[in-house]
């Protein structure tokens, strides 16, 4: 079983970092992220006293920066389940199973590589984010819940979309699923504006929304505010509750062409 | 069971297999029942939505069973999947590889899944075997389609399997490659003493490489022996007239020698004792003008699957099913 995974997993990274497009794409979407919107308030009237009101810092790519790292991790699942759609179609899902291979173990093996890949966001995003004037005066502690909480939603997410598809083999759906989870989730969270701002029903949706957790953790961090931890063992729970829900989906549901 | 006691590495019992609903589903397969000898090359026989693939499917634990039971390599193919699947080879009819990996990163990843400790030494053993040795660092997506056969027949080989599936393995092969790999069948099955399932709609395929065939039409197994027996059992040849027009089928049973008359459109396939002798007089009988076509077929496994049947092993039914169209161009286009 251990071999199994390390196997699929293995190929996974690879197939990755193979991919220079794949790779291009997945540090390049966020760092443009940070470049675009996080410029969008160089000329806010009232200058930084104005961001400093509404941020709690002078910078805003500082307070966007956990934000849109939370937000990609969503990209992650989409790009999981477009990896095992092209397996299922090419026919190497029939390869993989006509071994003593699990469908849970397969899920596993992509639900965690597209997780990991996920990661490499993060010094990329790190860098880019010193490049605009951001410093980072974090203890390893941390650094380390900061990577822990946007691996936990990388799980989460990826499982997620995992689960969602495992019955689909067309091209269009992790597309399409995408779309459907990204915007809400992404605007119904704490990731890119404070929450305080946005009306009730919005509120609502954001106190239970998993990216909010993770950005407003690594926000505490970034800009040395006092963390909730309590974040971390919800991440953990989302995590886990969705890989229990894609383990169980896949065995049942994991189409093989 | 074990695979000693059972004698047969695959014993395929009253099998059924349905897509979809009763009323409106397809019956794939339709209550096959057959035995595989430990140690032979089998070959199942038929035109394309048979049922070869899908038998295959079942088999190796990929599609379930609706009804019946199927064990392979003395292993309940139902309850003890996974046994199964640690004991079987599998070459697809379209080559399927990790084009992103070369072939020896192929056979490493192959070996994770098959959970295997000690299989470096094999796979340098079958990358020699199969003259690849000198290119196992590179991609395999620069290989040749030979060299990706014969790679992925390494891949099935790797865990010494008791069975091999290979399904439809020279399907859009050149002349060429195709005689190369009937070569490496029978070598493979020479050399490591397994189990070989085939399946093919080349009647010289089956002919040249099979100790038994079966031959499966519509989902049911309507025949299976040596290619000798099969053919032992027209003891007749065919001779096939091509009408413009009808004719009456007694004017062509009346004639002597003539064993049976089919029609079927405006063809009519007449199993006589000597060709030779029918054709002067079905010349004299029927009119010159009424006649577009007459070939005269020994016998064949062709000339046993067209008299079991009523059709030829070429000519399909029409395309009802859109994924198994979109399949067959899949497959065409690698």
């Amino acid at each position: 079983m251990r071999s199994q995974f390390w196997g699929l997993y293995v190929r996974e990274i690879l197939r990755t970092f193979r991919n220079p497009f794949v790779l291009l794409i997945t540090v390049v979407q966020p760092f443009m992220w940070l470049a675009f919107f996080g410029s969008s308030f160089g000329n806010v009237p009232g200058g930084t006293a104005t961001l400093k009101a509404l941020f709690g810092t002078g910078n805003y790519i500082a307070f966007l920066l956990p934000g849109v790292l939370s937000t990609s991790m969503l990209s992650v699942g989409m790009f999981g389940s477009m990896s095992t759609i092209q397996d299922k179609r090419f026919g190497f899902m029939k390869r993989i199973l006509i071994t003593p291979t699990s469908k849970q173990l397969i899920f596993l093996s992509k639900a965690l590589g597209s997780a990991s890949r996920g990661l490499v966001q993060i010094p990329v995003m790190v860098v880019a984010a010193l490049a605009f004037g951001v410093s980072f005066s974090l203890s390893p502690l941390e650094w380390a819940a900061w990577v822990g909480a946007l691996l936990c939603l990388a799980i989460g997410f990826s499982s997620l979309f995992l689960a969602v598809t495992a019955p689909s083999t067309d091209w269009q759906t992790p597309g399409v699923v995408s779309n459907f989870i990204t915007m809400p989730l992404m605007f119904a969270s704490s990731s890119m504006f404070s929450s305080s701002q946005f009306p009730g029903w919005m509120q609502a949706i954001a106190k239970v929304n998993p990216i909010s957790f993770s950005a407003l953790l690594g926000r505490s961090f970034v800009l040395g505010t006092p963390p909730d931890w309590t974040y971390l063992g919800y991440l953990a729970a989302f995590a886990g509750a969705m890989l229990a829900l894609g383990y169980g989906v896949s065995a049942r549901w994991l189409k093989v062409e | 069971m074990s695979l000693a006691e059972g004698g047969a590495a695959i014993d395929v019992r009253e099998l059924s297999k349905r897509y979809g609903s009763v009323d409106r589903g397809v019956l794939a397969l339709d209550r096959v029942t057959l035995r595989v000898a430990n140690g032979t090359v089998f070959g199942l026989m038929g035109p394309n939505g048979a049922g070869k693939t899908t038998l295959i499917k079942v088999l190796t634990g990929i599609s379930d069973i609706t009804s019946g039971d199927a064990s392979v390599a003395g292993f309940d193919v139902r309850r003890e999947s996974l046994k199964v699947r640690a004991r079987i080879g599998w070459v697809a009819a379209e080559v399927i590889l990790d084009d992103d990996f070369s072939g020896w990163e192929n056979l490493w990843l192959q070996a994770k899944l098959q959970a295997l400790d000690d299989w470096q030494e094999r796979a340098n053993d079958l990358l020699k075997y199969f003259s690849l040795d000198d290119r196992k660092d590179d991609k395999v997506g620069h290989y040749s389609t030979g060299m990706r056969k014969k790679l992925e027949i390494a891949l099935a080989l790797l865990h010494q399997p008791s069975v091999i599936f290979m399904d439809e393995p020279t399907i859009g092969l050149d002349v060429a490659t195709r005689r190369m790999l009937w070569d490496i069948v029978t070598g493979v099955h020479k050399e490591f003493g397994v189990t070989v399932l085939l399946t093919t709609h080349y009647i010289e395929e089956a002919d040249a490489l099979c100790e038994r065939v079966g031959i499966i039409d519509q989902g049911r197994i309507i025949a299976v022996g040596s290619p000798d027996e099969l053919k032992a059992r027209v003891r007749a040849d065919l001779v096939v007239l091509e009408t413009r027009n009808g004719l009456d089928p007694k004017l062509l049973s009346s004639l002597p020698g003539v064993q049976d008359v089919r029609a079927q459109g405006n063809e009519w396939i007449i199993r006589v004792a000597s060709a030779e002798q029918l054709l002067p007089k079905l010349l004299q009988t029927v009119p010159s003008d009424e006649v577009r076509r007459i070939s005269v077929e020994k016998p064949s496994l062709e000339t046993v699957f067209l008299d079991l049947t009523g059709h030829r092993i070429g000519q399909e039914e029409p395309m009802r099913d859109v994924r198994k169209f979109y399949a067959q161009m899949r497959r065409a286009r690698t």
